[in-house]
């Protein structure tokens, strides 16, 4: 079991992206990216170089697609081969769901509030959706510095909403990255866990987007557990019905991607929330190594729960990571 | 010439998809594509301003409109977008989802422009399709050449 960096959402030349395939793979390397998504516009001929970037660039390539429709852009990773996406209307994008799904991949919205026709047709989610639960995640953070901007506040909103309702699906960051300019805000990463090593990192990655095990972070890495008695449940599990308390144990790692990124502030504060709203929230100070925080937890009326890291970046106090759902039946 | 087309795209035309199908009667070393279309921009600020403010009210919040509007200006000047896929006898052969209003594109078995996926060129019914994204301006001309070539004919237009 392994927590694994990765950027999901990146073009190359082989759409309207700026950079070769080795390019983006050895930028996301120096990044501190332990795998990145080749995500161009509605084709996969990049991949072709697939094997010599990786080799040269020392990091793993993730087969995907970015399906740029008219009514909404959706991100795919993991697919063996291309699914057609021209034949998307604005009611039935779920077939086209159905057609990654059976070529291996998962599917996900991609900035969905994003400002669409005639500015960027497509980019804003304009789909109608008859089961949440068919797409495996929403990108909650697009672009950099993205926990301030307003468009992934409402995509963030958005995916809370939809826990509350009680489906069950993850959140990503991707950072829609199609030049190689270096930036100075802050680059979101998304942890994916991964489970068995002994597969192919695209077959565990889909799966680790599938089951909702994911982090996502412009700093350190927020892990989140629940134990009770008899058992350990990670983020993405579900925890059975009978479990009347349970501890949440919150890591928070900051000793990941070092050098790659800072707090100015070291006063951060811990929040477990779930769809009752906060459970508790603390103060931690931001250290060189690990942290933990024990939370116990009534489970009554509990259908998710999630961990979120607070502090201060560039003088905005913002969210700086968050965790995906631990579930309660 | 195996397709030689002018023609014009208007805003109705958004959202659209439009195809043009070929036939190669024998297998080509290659098949050239040249597309392009114009204009790219739409000039007329007010009116660019005014289909902007209509577009914030779909897609903006209420409390959020004010924000958007101070900040229109990132989002100009709008722009004419129609991108490029093909499909070959026996499927997809890529898209080049591209912003540039000119393309000169190639396919062959040993390369293709990037977006396209070099391969055999195959005898039978090909298809060019030109996905309509945006046309912002009254009218937008576009031309579509499509040949099989040789490779020595590489890069050169008709």
């Amino acid at each position: 079991m392994r927590w694994t960096a990765c950027e999901l959402h990146a073009h190359t030349l082989h759409s309207d992206g700026k950079m070769t395939l080795l390019e983006l793979a050895s930028a996301a390397a120096k990044l501190g990216f332990e795998c990145v998504a080749l995500t161009d516009h509605n084709t996969m001929s990049g991949l072709a170089d697939k094997e010599a970037a990786e080799r040269q660039a020392g990091i793993a390539i993730l087969p995907g697609m970015e399906w740029t429709t008219f009514h909404g852009h959706m991100v795919t990773v993991g697919l063996a081969e291309y699914v057609d996406w021209r034949e998307a209307n604005t009611g039935n994008i779920h077939d086209g769901v159905s057609a990654v799904h059976a070529r291996g991949g998962v599917a996900g919205l991609a900035h969905p509030f994003r400002i669409g026709s005639p500015a960027c047709t497509g980019c804003y989610w304009e789909y109608e959706m008859e089961d949440w639960n068919d797409f495996d995640y929403i990108e909650a953070w697009s672009g950099t510095f993205a926990p301030i901007k307003t468009d992934n506040a409402r995509a963030f909103s958005l995916w809370t909403d939809k826990l509350n309702e009680g489906y069950r699906l993850a959140a990503t960051s991707g950072r829609d990255w199609h030049d190689a300019a270096e930036t100075e805000e802050p680059i979101s990463v998304t942890y994916l866990r991964l489970e068995d090593e002994s597969r192919p990192i695209g077959e565990e990655a889909a799966e680790a987007l599938r089951r909702g095990r994911v982090s996502v972070t412009i700093g350190p890495l927020v892990t989140l557990e629940a134990q009770t008695p008899a058992a350990s449940y990670r983020i993405g599990d579900v925890i059975p019905v009978g479990e009347r308390t349970v501890t949440a144990r919150i890591g928070i790692d900051f000793s990941v991607r070092q050098g790659l990124w800072t707090l100015a502030d070291p006063a951060c504060r811990i929040r477990l929330s779930s769809n009752k709203g906060v459970l508790e929230e603390s103060a931690v100070q931001a250290t060189e190594g690990t942290q933990e925080a024990r939370i116990t937890v009534q489970t009554e009326g509990l259908s998710w729960m999630r961990a979120e890291l607070w502090g201060i970046v560039r003088g905005v106090t913002t969210m700086i990571a968050f965790t995906n759902a631990i579930y309660f039946d | 010439m195996l397709i030689d087309i002018r023609a014009n795209a208007t805003p109705e035309d958004s959202r659209t998809h439009v195809r043009f199908p070929f036939k190669l009667d024998e297998p080509a070393c290659a098949v050239g594509i040249h597309f392009e279309y114009s204009p790219k921009c739409l000039d007329d600020d007010s009116r660019a301003r005014e289909l902007l403010e209509q577009s914030f009210e779909k897609y903006v919040l209420p409390e959020q409109l004010a924000l958007a509007k101070e900040r229109l200006d990132r989002h100009l000047p709008l722009k004419n977008l129609i991108t490029l896929s093909v499909d070959d006898p026996a499927g997809y052969r890529g898209a080049c989802h591209r912003h540039d209003p000119v393309q000169s594109l190639w396919i062959s078995e040993h390369d293709a422009s990037p977006g396209l996926m070099k391969g055999k060129i195959a005898a039978g019914e090909w298809t060019i399709t030109l996905s309509v994204h945006a046309v912002v301006t009254e009218r937008c001309a576009y031309r579509l050449q499509v040949w099989a070539a040789d490779e020595v004919e590489k890069g050169e237009q008709p």
